[in-house]
């Protein structure tokens, strides 16, 4: 998120479109619900279901699944019209608007009424709130990225703020709530398949730049690839990785197919498709499955062979920093040793890296490596909190392109002893050894004395107290000649006092000789740029409404269109046209849509083992609206078949799980949790755990049913739009 | 009760009208305009006092959910200076300690059930599963005050679960709320907090637009 979830107190308007924090961030609506009361903020809340978050709004809107880029257009369109846009922001800091404002007049109101179901009054009224209510922030989360158009939908939010001026202010910010416990610092640190840490990248320059960092030879390095080729190639994604198994390689972006899979903290459930999930289980020759408990993944193949199940340690017992959704990176004492056989992650990895003869060059960097590390680590559950500190030196080092530099184990600790004197709203220090400092030292953290930057793109405080402009990440120049540096005038204090490109070589200056001159005179080092509603080099440079592949509507799809089938994604061909079936919804005319609960998080391996949590919410469900309901002859509490039509597979998938009647969802949609598991189209997999092993409630996992469908750019699984039928069991 | 047995009372800080030395009052406040039904005070006082899967020492209760004016109110015993349970226990096995916490005596309660009947919270609790709903000694919320015995014991925790009052802290529902929406603590205190709330809310929760909520005005 641009913003922290703090910085909410200061906002006037709050829209929640695709998010639901009263479940899934519930410590998140003490900011919002305080911004409520005390500025007399208008909360908004967008979704197909009015869920716990739209009981506390001011206005709740009923959205159909899958149309958020015509909503947000519809706003602009008002917005525009009204002349309510912030003119100075759009004509300083960004790019292309007058592209983007052609495109808006695509969305008249009552066309987007059309298309999202929502009234024009209704779009009237947020149109005003959030623009008579300044500065206001726009939270999301999964209810925007899981759909095969969801960067498409992402882009708009952030458009809608950048035309509202809402960008860099205390109380606006594009404020998507990351979900799992230092998700964010997965995804710095690389977690995906296209980039090195610190979003390098996986080109030449990228592996150069690590190799440095890691005090490993580049060509080592490329020696462990097939060729350079094959090094530079983005990898598959945990969406669509078990294409790999299935499909004929000639179809895939490799010669081989994927012959092992290793799950570390991940959950099969949470996965779309997980019928084809489960027959690539069944055919990949290993499975390694890293967790504190048997999950899902153990159960769901038919096989008797070839999974192994490695006991992991809990974060209560290792030491570790996490990076949550402010971009804080915090400090974490290890409570208790690892008990039983679990060992930490990390203890895990080196074993691995040696048993795999290349432990020397994974615990190496240029600061010396990685200390504390016993020369047998074959029987060691745990290393030393000074090992663990050397990682996060490591990060320190290297992941310079977001100012990870400033984060050494030395000041979070330091936090963390004086976390009493940060200040609730800004999340500043008021004196004591950390005066001035921001908690958790949010990226960029230029240096070890910088403050950190709680607040992204804010050009009204100096550099060194956390101000920056949008990253000059493109040049200073778009291929259409235009500028893509910030106006004269608009840039932090202390500094130049106009645009400037980023500083040459500040990311892969290991001596961050560039950094410090760029910090010196007042600059951000990477630079002061403008952002971009036309961005050139990505599917749809300029967002556009596409109808979900699963969409209600035939005649919306002919004029909304979804992609052309793209030949490679990721590895595996990525069909959209092709896979798309106008007429499904005559025999499948209900709306599915999925997502979570406060009990359970992901895969809930471990909460559903937690008896008291399973108290609360003992059984799979689906919601389905009292007329919906009777209209199919089924009662609240009765068992029900939901079926969706086929996919990748070719054969339609179903589940059989309860009725909860309520008026969550409209009688359009019906809405599954996805934490379930150990129940497979009717069949209980329970009897497979191993002895002991079980979770408290078994169910059928709502992803049995999901269908084909993930986003054009990031492969996102579609699991918010699908359609579906239901039947009485 | 055990001839040691000492209650640990908690002593109001600021001057009151019962004078600088006068003991606590304290009470629970539930916020309805904040409570978001996590669960999260459920699950923390499970887990402190160790109870059983059936009972329910503070539950959250939720009405019109789905709907406009869905809104939630966790319920734990509400300590109440004229308890009806304590007026109707034909044993005394309820009674007041001297900050006001209503306090169990569960070796001298004999699970007639006539406090169930007299509370209108539903904070009473009984043990389930036995034929015909046989109801067992009752447990309740105790505040995180534990009960009639040794401060910290065994004996204490086996019977009555955590004592965090013992311990200078607040209990653990209005210690790990979300939002907090579950306000513990002396009754002075507790009357600030909702003060200042009520203050900054003004009418109808004052915010923008409110007039035009779901179409209706409040």
């Amino acid at each position: 998120m641009t913003n922290h979830q703090n910085d909410i107190r200061n906002s006037r308007s709050i829209m929640i479109i695709g998010m639901n924090p009263a479940e899934n961030h519930p410590i998140s609506m003490q900011h919002i619900l305080t911004a409520k009361e005390t500025n007399r903020a208008v909360i908004i809340s967008v979704d197909p279901r009015f869920t716990k978050t739209s009981a506390f709004a001011n206005k709740y809107v009923r959205i159909r699944s899958g149309t958020d880029v015509a909503f947000i257009y519809g706003l602009v369109n008002i917005i525009l019209a009204n002349g309510w846009e912030d003119k100075k922001f759009i004509q300083e800091r960004t790019y292309a608007f007058d592209e983007f404002k052609a495109e808006i007049a695509k969305y008249d109101p009552k066309t987007v009424s059309d298309i999202t179901g929502v009234a024009v009054a209704d779009l009237n009224w947020v149109a005003r709130a959030m623009a008579e209510n300044r500065p206001g922030t726009v939270i999301w989360a999964m209810g925007g990225t899981q759909h095969s158009h969801g960067t498409g939908i992402v882009r708009t939010y952030c458009h809608l703020q950048m035309v509202l001026g809402n960008i860099g202010k205390p109380g606006g910010g594009c404020d998507v709530f990351r979900g799992h416990d230092s998700i964010q610092g997965v995804t710095d640190i690389g977690g995906g398949p296209e980039t090195l840490p610190g979003y390098y990248g996986i080109g030449e320059r990228a592996w150069k730049h690590w190799s440095a960092v890691w005090d490993v030879p580049y060509d080592w390095l490329l020696a462990r690839f097939k060729n350079k080729e094959m090094m530079e190639k983005p990898g598959f994604t945990v969406a669509r990785w078990y294409e790999g198994v299935l499909m004929d390689p000639k179809d895939l972006g490799q010669d081989v197919p994927i012959k092992a899979v290793m799950f570390w903290g991940h959950s099969t459930n949470s996965m779309q498709q997980m019928d084809r999930v489960k027959k690539a289980l069944e055919k990949v020759e290993l499975i390694v499955d890293v967790d504190p408990y048997v999950t899902n993944t153990a159960v769901l193949p038919d096989r008797s062979d070839g999974i192994y199940v490695l006991p992991a340690a809990s974060n209560y017992e290792q030491w570790n920093s996490s990076v949550n959704t402010n971009r804080d990176n915090q400090y974490r004492q290890r409570v208790v040793s690892p008990v039983w056989e679990a060992r930490t992650d990390l203890a895990i990895m080196v074993d691995l890296a040696e048993r795999l003869g290349f432990r020397k060059q994974f615990v190496s960097n240029n600061k010396g490596g990685w200390r504390g590390i016993p020369a047998d680590v074959k029987n060691v559950k745990e290393f030393s909190e000074q090992t663990m500190n050397d990682v996060l030196r490591e990060i320190n080092v290297g992941a310079l392109s977001i100012g990870y530099n400033g984060h050494t184990p030395e000041r979070l600790k330091r936090q963390q002893e004086w976390a009493h004197v940060f200040d609730i709203k800004t999340k500043k220090a008021v004196g004591g050894p950390v005066n001035g400092e921001q908690w958790g030292l949010p990226w960029p953290c230029w240096s070890d004395t910088h403050p950190g930057t709680p607040i992204l793109y804010r050009n009204d405080v100096p550099v060194s107290e956390g101000g920056c402009g949008f990253r000059a990440n493109w040049g200073p120049k778009a291929p259409d000649g235009r500028t893509l540096l910030a106006a004269n005038g608009s840039a932090p204090p202390d500094g130049p006092a106009t645009g400037y490109p980023a500083q040459k070589d500040y990311a892969t200056d290991l001596s961050q000789a560039a950094i410090k001159e760029a910090l010196k005179e007042g600059r951000s080092p990477y630079g002061n740029g403008r952002a971009r509603f036309n961005s050139w080099n990505i599917p749809d440079p300029l967002p556009i409404h596409r109808e979900p592949i699963h969409s209600p509507r035939p005649d919306l799809i002919v004029k909304w269109p979804t992609y052309d089938d793209a030949k490679e994604h990721y590895r595996v061909p990525q069909p959209y046209k092709s896979m798309q079936k106008p007429d499904w919804v005559k025999q499948y005319p209900i709306i599915l849509t999925t997502g979570r609960v406060v009990e359970y998080e992901g895969g809930a391996a471990g909460e559903r083992s937690t008896s008291w949590l399973v108290e609360l919410n003992p059984e799979m469900y689906v919601e389905i609206h009292p007329k919906l309901a009777n209209d199919h002859g089924i009662r609240h509490g009765d068992w029900v078949w939901v079926e969706t039509p086929e996919d990748m597979d070719g054969q339609p998938s179903k589940i059989k799980v309860k009725a909860k009647v309520t008026k969550r969802v409209g009688p359009d949609t019906v809405f599954l949790p996805f934490h379930w598991g150990g129940v497979f189209e009717g069949k209980s997999l329970a009897g497979k755990y191993p002895e002991g092993t079980a979770p408290l409630t078994t169910g059928e996992s709502a992803n049995t049913v999901t269908t084909y469908g993930y986003d054009r750019l990031t492969q996102m699984q579609e699991t918010k739009t699908s359609l579906c039928r239901i039947k009485k069991a | 009760m055990a001839s040691e047995t000492r209650v640990s009372v908690p002593i109001r800080q600021a001057a009151g009208p019962e004078g600088k030395y006068a003991s606590a009052r304290m009470k629970f406040y539930i916020d309805v305009k904040r409570c978001i039904e996590c669960g999260g005070c459920e699950v923390a006082c499970k887990n402190e006092n160790n109870v059983p899967p059936g009972i329910a020492r503070i539950r959250v209760v939720t009405i019109n959910e789905g709907e406009q004016g869905e809104t939630n109110v966790a319920v734990p015993c509400m300590h109440c200076s004229k308890a009806p349970c304590v007026a109707v226990c034909p044993v005394d096995a309820l009674f007041h300690r001297p900050d006001g916490i209503v306090a169990l005596n569960k070796e001298t309660c004999i699970g007639c059930g006539y406090c169930l009947y007299a509370c209108p919270f539903g904070a009473p609790q009984f043990p389930k599963g036995a034929p015909f709903g046989a109801r067992g000694v009752m447990d309740k919320c105790t505040y995180c005050a534990g009960g009639p015995e040794v401060p910290l014991s065994e004996r204490e925790r086996r019977l009555y679960g955590s004592n965090r009052i013992a311990e200078g802290k607040l209990p653990m529902c209005a210690s790990v709320c979300a939002t907090k929406a579950l306000v513990a603590g002396d009754a002075e205190e507790v009357a600030n907090v909702v003060r200042m709330r009520m203050a900054a809310r003004g009418a109808g929760g004052g915010a923008w637009g409110w007039e035009s909520a779901y179409g209706k005005g409040n």
